[in-house]
């Protein structure tokens, strides 16, 4: 990472609506930005203000931006983050963006030089399906802003999703072209969840951006506590993760709508997620256990989510603390070489080891069990017995754990039980689309730096495998640590 | 014949012993159709011994010609009458395949799709019924909506060998097609049921799923048989091949037997204007038709009466009404005939008379049709909901409420009556509306074995765009899918290349084809595709909070356009049994943040709320023409500017307005389309406002009288009157085409389509400056500018009719092919109408979302304008004119 880099937090104030200030506090700390920006979508006054209290805070001066709500048409000017910091410009209309040009190129709004500036707009695509065109309707005023300013801009944009990020070729007014980068602010819509983005703007122009869900934050994070439960709760006087903490079972149990189980999973999920430390909630062991030797972790790259090849796969074996990489370099055309000298591998060297992934029975399992019957269908019956565990289903979807972390994505989870990772600055997405441009132009990746993203995402999930293989039981017994007292108390007990 | 099998009423009896009116044979016609024998293969010649030793019948040949085609791998279209047994014709070629795949230890599998899920039950049963008797081990089972999630719909994944299903479902389950993989891997054959059911919109959507899933079956390695099931219609080759993307072998001579059928076409008698509450509708039905210069007993009163007379005479009778509210009133009007003539009605016991339509519960339904089988039941007062495949066993007579609009709807309908060599009675029971009416003077037209055309057409950009998405989430989107032609490969390269850009541009798709575009917008695209409407920009139906549950009405999201025209604020519309007004609606916002709605709350008013729409078209551009008798007739594309701007409240019970029109306050809409049109030639116009020079429009001040008006009037009605009789040769509903009459063609053509584009030098569009037309008025007010500058002097007159939704459909298209066919059905119907005035009528010329208030319209330049188009004009010279007026620039929907 190089210099500064500041974060920038996007709200949509639709979701800001729905939530309380408490919620909106926790999502504070939890990202930690240096500024906050209220999306345009809508002119909404308290949205802002329910902003500005939450994260307001003696001595904090994080700016909170709400362009609908500015008192003239002049563009606001911030400078984000630590040392040199990364500047911001904010309009409220697209056709203030020639002005926001003019004011740079003049020196008005005074920048780091050499760097990139960032400018928040609402600007959006317009999709005429009927023509089978997209078009930008502020072009003019886009292209105006790039051919304007001195250094280089990205513009930030309300109205589209935080995954948005294109670069568009527009005509300027002396008649060449002029290239704008524009990335999205907005929240981005997964399976069942809506998402809200914080993005890591550096003065290089890189943006990256993390997703959490809406309802990751306040009382709507802890298990088992919708909208409903949510508001009756904070109606009784509990309004924060740590009130559900120190309130006692029976305080929690008055409130309508809670009963008993929900109670101690709420109550339980909070102290898991203000620990950081992981708790079981069952006696199930863990997949794969008990076994002679740990399961092997596996994690896989491939092009793209309908893909076309599986370009890494990526072995890491705890027992012999070992990675293995299997990569397509040469000939992404045949995407049997990399399936073939996967299996050869594992069937010479491991026929009895078990695997595990983390959500590979949605993702890599799918995929390669897909692929093995194309392109290698000699090895399908064999690699059809191999026991495959998904420790994220395990955990997640059959509930027998809870996690620490806002999300349950790997990366999140690894990091919260203490993981200290690799810091190669992928992620799956930036992966995907290296190879793709690697297929299309024969451009070749940094195949060290990918291959150690692949083994860190290995060793990460193994680290969450042995977290919660330590991790404490809801019954308040250890798992697997012999408690050297237990014989004591137990002769104590008896009489 | 044995005489079971003969009629216990026939035509000829029927019309001796009903009560009432002497002069009844004016009015009412008996034709005897005669039976047909059954044509047949002997079973051996055409399936292999396993199977002819247990099938219980000779295929008839038209089973048997599909058979073999299917033999040569060739796909097949069945275009034969219902209970013609299609489905064994699918049901043995699955059984072939399944015999050939277990003889190497293989398996083979089937997709079969049905419109309906009660239809996939029955043919469930149906199925498994024959493979039982053909000692066959063949799991057959229904995957849908409404099949139990979990364990059960996995094990029919990896156990069945055929799954019926919808294309609702087909389109959903496509997302994860790996579970289906086993599935898929043996799949030999994929049946479409009722194929003809699938035109417009419909159509589009599902001849773009049909795409998709050819595409994941091939990444399975499967290159299935298809088989389309369907009614006759008048292309089944070209409409199967539009739907499938693949050629075609058309099996249509129907070898099934027919017994002596009767037709008996039944135009109600007039009755006086007397305002005894019967010569209207009283259910709310919008299309009310009463003209107050004569009248005929609405279809709605006689039928049931006619039903009542059968059901009398133990003639099981299965009676088709419009819509469910009729349905369910028949029963009652059928028992009041009874006592309104006791001394001819004397037996006391009443006939076991049921209605029955989709509002009612599924029990209720299967307890109908299993009374109708076994006998318990004497009549059936049913919906369209009965036309379709289910089986409701031996039905003597079929009595229809009105022509259900289309030929092929017609004797589907008919068809159900006698089944194999059984005599049977059908008696259409005519409205007074256009085609009713067109049909009584025409009955030749029934009659001549021709029926209309199924339209489908995939050059709607934005319905292939939305499914383009889908399939990229299925299967990456590569250069195997850029074909060279429309049903080449998925798409045409240069479609798919500009779709691509498109989505990449707006962030859905990412990637190249070179190496494999895939999704990256919100999960599961499918979920967003509606069979029944081509815009996502689609608005909710939601009610009001205090709105008890079992008064919602179950309405999928509507279009845009739907939206605007029928449910704006203050609308009332009936769904179900039940009146709703629209209380409130939300348009949604600048860059879709938030979901359009509309909220209905149940009220119980007197009137109905009928909308008045202003239309424009703009920028029309040529894409193909051709010469028909000196007019040139064009299709291509255009803008239509269309503003449901006022709308009246029209009393039920006699179809009055009530007060004045209410405005909407809607803004204008512009929509994309489809669209064709026709220029009259000069000397023609000059000739025809010469000769109607002297036209005055009733209730029209002085001053805006003007000698164009009987001309204008001509073409206006023959405008109206083409959409009226569009269904005569097509299978669509007029509210599907729109249309404009204008005396000045220019004003709505692209600037490089004009006749006088060299007089206009810097004028651009008809609203004069570019930019997006405020409203039709403001065209009108552009176009008049531009007519005191001189610039529309050499445009030519004439009228279009366009696609009524965004893309198009194909039918303008298909009306401009079949152009000179249509032109004639609406002469014959415009100048044989009874009514006699020059205005005209509903049944005619009139149009009741008529923006322009149904005015100025003329019958006989209408039919003039018709004669010339038609090289058919009499020798009378056109004298030249000598009216010097400048042509005002007018223009009317």
């Amino acid at each position: 990472m190089d210099g500064s880099s500041a974060r920038l937090l996007a709200l949509p104030p639709a979701v800001v609506a729905d939530r309380s200030p408490d919620a909106v506090a926790d999502a504070r700390d939890y990202f930690d930005p240096d500024g906050v920006w209220v999306l345009a979508t809508e002119r909404a006054p308290r949205a802002h203000a329910t902003v500005r209290s939450a994260t307001g805070g003696a001595g904090t001066e994080m700016p909170v931006v709400h362009t609908p709500l500015a008192r003239d048409d002049d563009p606001r000017h911030d400078r984000l983050g630590s040392g040199d910091g990364v500047d911001v410009v904010s309009v409220g209309d697209s056709a203030a963006l020639p002005e926001v040009g003019r004011q740079l190129r003049d020196g008005a709004i005074g920048v780091v030089p050499d760097t990139t500036t960032f400018v928040v707009c609402p600007v959006a695509v317009e999709v005429d399906a009927t023509q089978l065109v997209a078009t930008l309707p502020a072009a003019a005023a886009l292209a105006t802003l790039a051919s304007t300013a001195p250094g280089q801009v990205v513009v930030l944009s309300d109205l589209l999703p935080a995954d948005y990020d294109h670069e568009w070729t527009l005509e300027a007014p002396d008649g060449d072209t002029v290239a704008v980068r524009i990335h999205g602010l907005g929240a981005t819509e997964g399976y069942g969840s809506r998402d809200v983005a914080c993005l890591t703007l550096s003065p290089s122009g890189a943006v990256g951006t993390e997703r959490v869900g809406a309802d990751r934050f306040g009382l709507r994070a802890l298990e088992g506590v919708g909208p409903r439960t949510a508001d009756r709760l904070r109606e009784a006087g509990v309004r924060s993760r740590e009130d559900v903490r120190r309130t006692p079972l029976r305080g929690l149990t008055d409130v309508t709508g809670v009963g008993r189980d929900t109670a101690e999973r709420a109550t339980r999920h909070a102290e898991v997620l203000d620990s950081g430390e992981p708790l079981r909630l069952s006696t199930s062991a863990l997949p794969g256990e008990p076994a002679a030797a740990p399961p092997l972790c596996l994690d896989i790259e491939t092009d793209g989510l309908s893909p076309t090849v599986i370009w890494q796969v990526g072995v890491y074996d705890p027992a012999a603390d070992e990675h293995h990489a299997f990569t397509e370099r040469e000939d992404p055309d045949d995407p049997g070489r990399v399936i073939e000298a996967f299996l050869t591998w594992l069937l010479a060297e491991h026929p009895d080891r078990d695997l595990v992934t983390w959500n590979g029975n949605r993702f890599d399992y799918r995929h390669l069990t897909s692929f093995v019957e194309r392109h290698c269908p000699e090895y399908a019956a064999e690699w059809d017995a191999y026991w495959k565990h998904d420790l994220y289903d395990w955990a997640v979807r059959q509930d027998n754990a809870l996690l620490p972390g806002r999300t349950n994505k790997l990366d999140h989870v690894a990091r919260k039980l203490g993981y200290a990772g690799a810091e190669t600055g992928l992620d799956g997405a930036a992966t995907a689309a290296a190879y793709g441009r690697f297929m299309r132009t024969g451009e070749p990746l940094d195949w060290d730096r990918h291959e150690a993203y692949c083994e860190d995402d290995c060793r990460a999930l193994w680290h969450v495998y042995e977290a919660l293989r330590e991790a404490d039981r809801r019954d308040g017994v250890a798992a697997e640590r012999e408690r050297t007292t237990d014989s004591e108390q137990a002769g104590l007990g008896d009489f | 014949m044995a005489d079971e099998n003969a009629l216990p009423l026939t035509g000829r009896e029927l019309l001796e012993t009903f009560p009432r009116y002497a002069d009844l044979d004016e009015h009412v016609s008996v034709r005897e159709l005669e039976p047909r024998e059954a044509r047949t293969v002997p079973a051996d010649e055409v399936l292999r011994p396993a199977l002819a030793a247990n099938y219980p019948y000779d295929p008839f040949i038209h089973q048997a010609r599909a058979l073999d085609a299917l033999e040569r791998g060739e796909n097949v279209c069945v275009a034969t009458s219902t209970s013609s047994g299609k489905t064994d014709v699918y049901a043995l070629q699955v059984a072939r395949n399944v015999l050939d795949a277990r003889a190497r230890d293989a398996e083979s599998t089937a997709y079969v799709v049905y419109p309906m899920k009660a239809l996939a039950q029955d043919q469930q049963r149906e199925l498994s019924a024959l493979y039982d008797r053909l000692g066959l081990d063949i799991e057959v089972a229904v995957y849908d909506g409404d099949t139990e999630l979990g364990e059960t719909r996995r094990r029919i994944r990896e156990e069945a060998d055929v799954v019926i299903s919808n294309f609702m479902g087909v389109n959903t389950y496509l997302h994860n097609h790996d579970v289906w993989s086993r599935f898929f891997n043996a799949c030999d054959l994929v049946v479409v049921d009722e194929s003809h059911t699938y035109t417009g919109v419909q159509g589009m959507h599902v001849a773009w799923i049909l795409r998709r899933l050819k595409r994941v079956l091939d990444y399975y390695g499967s290159d299935p048989s298809f088989v389309c099931s369907s009614a006759t219609i008048g292309n089944p080759g070209e409409h199967s091949e539009a739907l499938l993307g693949e050629p075609v072998t058309v099996v249509d001579e129907d070898g099934s037997p027919r017994g002596r059928r009767d037709l008996v076409l039944w135009n109600p008698p007039p009755t006086e204007r007397r305002d005894d509450g019967t010569a209207a509708d009283r259910d709310g039905d919008e299309d009310g038709a009463a003209d107050e210069s004569f009248e005929r007993q609405p279809a709605s009163v006689e039928a049931p009466r006619v039903f009542s007379h059968l059901t009398y005479h133990d003639v099981r009778t299965l009676m088709f009404a419009p819509s469910r509210k009729l349905a369910e009133l028949s029963v009652g009007r059928a028992r009041e005939h009874r006592r309104e003539y006791p001394r001819y009605y004397t037996a006391s016991e009443p006939s076991a008379i049921e209605p029955y339509h989709a509002g009612q519960g599924k029990r209720k339904r299967h307890t109908t049709e299993q009374s109708l089988k076994s006998g318990a039941l004497d009549g059936v007062a049913a919906t369209s909901a009965l036309e379709l495949g289910i089986n409701v066993g031996e039905i003597d007579a079929t009595l229809l409420m009105g022509y259900p609009g289309q030929r092929q709807s017609f004797w589907q309908r008919i068809g159900r009556a006698g089944r194999d060599a059984a005599d049977a009675l059908s008696v259409l029971v005519a409205d007074y509306a256009t085609l009713d009416q067109y049909i009584i003077d025409n009955p030749a037209y029934l009659l001549e074995g021709d029926v209309e055309d199924a339209v489908v057409d995939t050059t709607n950009d934005r319905v292939f765009a939305q499914h383009l998405l889908c399939a990229a989430d299925e299967v990456a989107i590569d250069e195997t899918d850029a074909g060279e032609g429309p049903d080449d490969a998925f798409a045409d390269r240069d479609r798919l290349e500009r779709a691509v850009e498109m989505w990449r541009r707006a962030g859905k798709l990412t990637g190249h084809l070179e190496t494999g575009v895939s999704y990256v917008g919100p999960p599961r695209p499918q979920t967003d595709v509606n069979l029944y409407a081509t815009d996502d920009e689609q608005y909710q139906v939601r009610v009001t909070e205090d709105t008890p549950a079992e008064q919602e009405p179950d309405l999928e999201p509507l279009a845009r356009e739907r939206a605007f025209r029928d449910y704006h604020e203050g609308a009332v519309r009936v769904h179900g049994d039940q009146q709703y007004e629209v209380v409130e609606v939300e348009h949604g916002r600048e860059g879709g943040s938030s979901q359009p709605f509309v909220r209905l709350q149940p009220v119980d008013v007197d009137y109905y709320t009928r909308t008045r729409s202003e239309v424009t078209v703009l920028d029309a551009e040529s894409e193909e023409s051709r010469e028909v008798n000196g007019f040139r007739v064009h299709f291509g594309t255009g803008s239509v500017l269309v503003h449901h701007a006022e709308y009246d409240r029209v009393r039920i019970s006699d179809n009055e307005r009530i007060g004045t029109p209410i405005p909407t306050e809607l803004p204008p809409l512009t929509m994309d389309t489809q669209l064709c049109w026709v220029e009259v030639p000069e000397q023609v116009e000059r000739g025809l406002v010469e000769r109607y020079a002297d036209y005055r429009v009733p209730d029209l001040p002085p001053e805006q009288q003007s000698p164009h008006l009987g001309y204008m009037g001509g073409l206006h009605a023959a405008e109206h009157g083409m959409i009226g009789a569009a269904p005569l040769e097509l299978m669509l509903d007029p509210g599907d085409l729109g249309g404009l009459s204008t005396l000045v063609l220019d004003g709505h053509l692209a600037e490089t389509e004009r006749a006088g584009s060299a007089d206009e030098g810097g004028a651009t569009s008809a609203a004069g400056d570019g930019d997006d037309p405020g409203s039709v008025e403001a065209v009108r007010t552009a176009l008049e500018a531009r007519q005191r500058e001189g610039h529309l002097e050499r445009s030519a007159s004439g009228w279009f009719v366009y696609d009524g939704v965004e893309g198009g459909l194909g039918f303008s298209r298909a009306v401009y092919e079949s152009f000179e066919a249509l032109a004639r059905r609406t002469r014959e119907r415009i100048d044989a109408c009874t009514c006699g005035r020059t205005e005209g009528c509903p049944a005619c010329v009139m149009d009741e979302n008529c923006g322009n208030d149904n005015r100025p319209l003329h019958r006989e330049a209408a039919v003039d304008v018709l004669d010339h188009l038609l090289g058919d004009a009499d020798e009378r010279a056109l004298a030249p004119g000598e009216t010097d007026e400048r042509r005002p620039p007018l223009f009317y929907s």
